[in-house]
């Protein structure tokens, strides 16, 4: 399998962990990625608030510079999911798209809305399918119980989306399970991450990420995973200042989706970037890496 | 050929402040079609097993708006939400009141806020005192004008939107998805002539705390789709008035960054929203980010093909005469 890979801003910079991550995954699975060192931003869901038709233009390109290739896109970000998914979406609207072909066709650049957007965790759950994983699991993560996070832009709006259930997802958990985690469920795992807001108002979006982090753990999470890495700066960078806001410790480490893929297939934490994490991986990786010898 | 019944198992808050601080959950199990509805269900299990069970509901036909509550955490109209598929993906039905309301009883909430932060956005037409509209003579709008808020008169004020929002229940400040929904059709109403006013008046007042999670679009049983209309808001706000508080900065911020590299400078972006005084309030929890991941502070290269990037700029987003 041959994917367009789109790893987006923050895992090119802050959140390197999680290419790291994502390229050891793909190797040990077969996916193929090919580079396109031509790809912008997706707009991260600030853009469009400034200029929605901007922002959809140069996804527009983004989509189209795949299109030639003849590659479905491959995103790992919730955020560059939902952005680039949207920009199919309203492609489809005959003014949106007057409008963003005619900024595009000065430049040679067509797009004819044959890509599919994927984000990692449907490539692996529908394309590469939970049995094929499940036959590459080398460390089961038997014990180990971890709440999936979503991130809003992967699910919802999910009739533009059209995916998952955008209240009532299971491909994460499902994942959690084949990897052989014990899936946590609670309710703040479709829930936002209060990253929109961190430079609104930080009280608020630290309110937002406490609670997230306080309800995955009182329902026995070791740890949290997350398909997104905004979500990630949320949960794991910015977790000590939620800690101030709710007002009590919450010390709960934060996977990115593909380390948790990575640990059960044999990656080392080295391997998979977890000693770049704020909030230390060390006592959930000792609880399957224990097993894992035993 | 009638349909097999169902046992459908339903767990329902109870609360009666006059009787016990503490709410509890009671379990009740009905033998019921999969179509039936949850009000149904609801008042069948009033009428038959428990007089005391306290809600509201009134058309019975998604019209009223009367009967929002959480079914299995999700804030739903219970007579548009059927007990078959709830049964087959929870294996029961867990019956709350609202989020985000005070509970009075049972499945009642109080409404007060949600209807404060309505009237708050001044939810009718402004018109022109110079020019009063005279009585009897229509004010007429061409069908392109209607298109503009075709989705927000379809709103039935049920609440689930707010019930759903992540922002009412972090912040007092956030008027809710509703409130703001509305405000966009005044916006965009041509007849309105406080357009301007009410973006001015927003964007201080909560616009910018919409965290763009659609769990509001998803709750809303009328497709009415706030949060695509709070985005809206949000870019006339800024065509109105600029970058004025923290939220529009960044929104700006964040187009001018693109425009540089192609790419996001997460240091830069930061400099951009919250100015000098922001960084240095933040310097603390830079170094700690800063030890871990030293990208922090490196811009990252531009794009290649940036040179398409600049011309759909140029096409889209000309900048003003002058400030090239």
């Amino acid at each position: 399998m041959k994917l367009a890979y789109y790893p987006g801003c923050v895992a090119q910079e802050t959140g390197k962990e999680l290419d790291l991550a994502t390229r050891w995954v793909c190797r040990a699975l077969g996916i193929e990625l090919a580079e396109f060192p031509t790809f912008s931003c997706c707009g991260s869901g600030f853009l469009d608030e400034a200029n929605e038709v901007l922002n959809i233009a140069l996804n527009a390109r983004n989509l189209a510079i795949a299109e030639r290739a003849g590659l479905d896109l491959l995103t790992i970000c919730s955020t560059c999911q939902g952005m680039l998914t949207l920009a199919n979406v309203r492609m489809k609207d005959p003014q949106v798209k007057a409008r963003v072909d005619g900024a595009l066709k000065p430049l040679g650049i067509e797009y004819r809305g044959t890509v599919t957007v994927k984000h990692l965790l449907r490539v692996l759950t529908e394309d590469v399918g939970l049995p094929a994983v499940k036959a590459k699991v080398v460390r089961p993560l038997n014990g180990l119980n971890v709440g999936a996070f979503y991130g809003c832009h992967l699910l919802r709006p999910a009739d533009e989306m059209n995916w998952e259930s955008g209240e009532e997802p299971h491909s994460f958990e499902d994942l959690l399970a084949a990897l052989g985690a014990t899936p946590v469920y609670y309710r703040g795992r479709v829930m936002c991450c209060g990253f929109p807001i961190q430079f609104v108002k930080a009280e608020t979006a630290q309110r937002v990420a406490g609670r997230q982090i306080d309800d995955a753990k009182a329902h026995g999470a070791d740890a949290m995973a997350t398909p997104c890495p905004l979500c990630h700066i949320s949960l794991d960078s910015f977790q000590n200042q939620a800690a101030k806001t709710v007002g009590h410790p919450l010390d709960l480490p934060v996977f990115h989706l593909p380390q948790v893929v990575g640990l059960a297939l044999g990656a080392s934490p080295e391997e998979l970037g977890l000693p770049r994490h704020l909030v230390p991986t060390d006592a959930a990786v000792a609880k399957i890496g224990a097993r894992a010898v035993a | 050929m009638a349909e097999e019944s169902v046992a459908a198992v339903f767990d329902i808050y109870r609360f009666d402040p006059a009787k016990a601080p503490a709410p509890h959950y009671q379990r009740f199990t009905l033998s019921l079609a999969p179509h039936t509805p949850v009000l149904t269900a609801l008042l069948r299990i009033r009428d038959e097993i428990d007089p005391t069970l306290t809600l509201r509901y009134s058309c019975r036909s998604a019209i009223c708006g009367s009967c929002a509550m959480q079914v299995n955490a999700k804030s739903r109209l219970a007579c548009e939400t059927h007990i078959g598929p709830e049964m087959a993906r929870h294996g029961r039905i867990v019956i709350e009141p609202m989020l985000n309301q005070p509970i009075l009883r049972d499945l009642v909430v109080d409404q007060q806020p949600f209807w404060q932060r309505y009237d708050a956005i001044e939810p009718h037409l402004v018109l022109d005192a110079r020019h009063p509209m005279p009585d009897g003579v229509a004010n007429p709008m061409t069908p392109a004008e209607v298109d503009r808020f075709k989705e927000t008169p379809r709103c039935i004020a049920c609440a689930a939107c707010y019930s759903a929002c992540p922002a009412v229940s972090a912040d007092p400040e956030f008027p809710g998805p509703m409130a703001l929904a509305k405000l966009y059709r005044f916006v965009v109403d041509p007849r309105d002539h406080a357009q301007q006013d009410r973006l001015v008046r927003i964007q201080p007042n909560g616009l910018w705390l919409c965290l763009r999670c659609h769990l509001c679009t998803e709750a809303c049983p009328k497709d009415v789709r706030p949060s695509e209309r709070i985005r809206d808001l949000k870019e006339l706000a800024i065509a109105a008035q600029g970058g004025t508080e923290h939220g529009s900065r960044h929104a700006i911020g964040f187009k001018e960054n693109i425009r540089e590299r192609g790419l996001l400078n997460e240091f830069k972006l930061v400099r951009q929203t919250s100015g000098v005084s922001g960084v240095m309030g933040q310097i603390g929890q830079g170094i700690r980010i800063w030890r871990k991941k030293p990208e922090i502070m490196r811009a990252p290269r531009p794009i290649e093909g940036m040179d398409e990037v600049e011309k759909i700029y140029e096409a889209l987003d000309p900048k003003p005469e002058g400030d090239a």
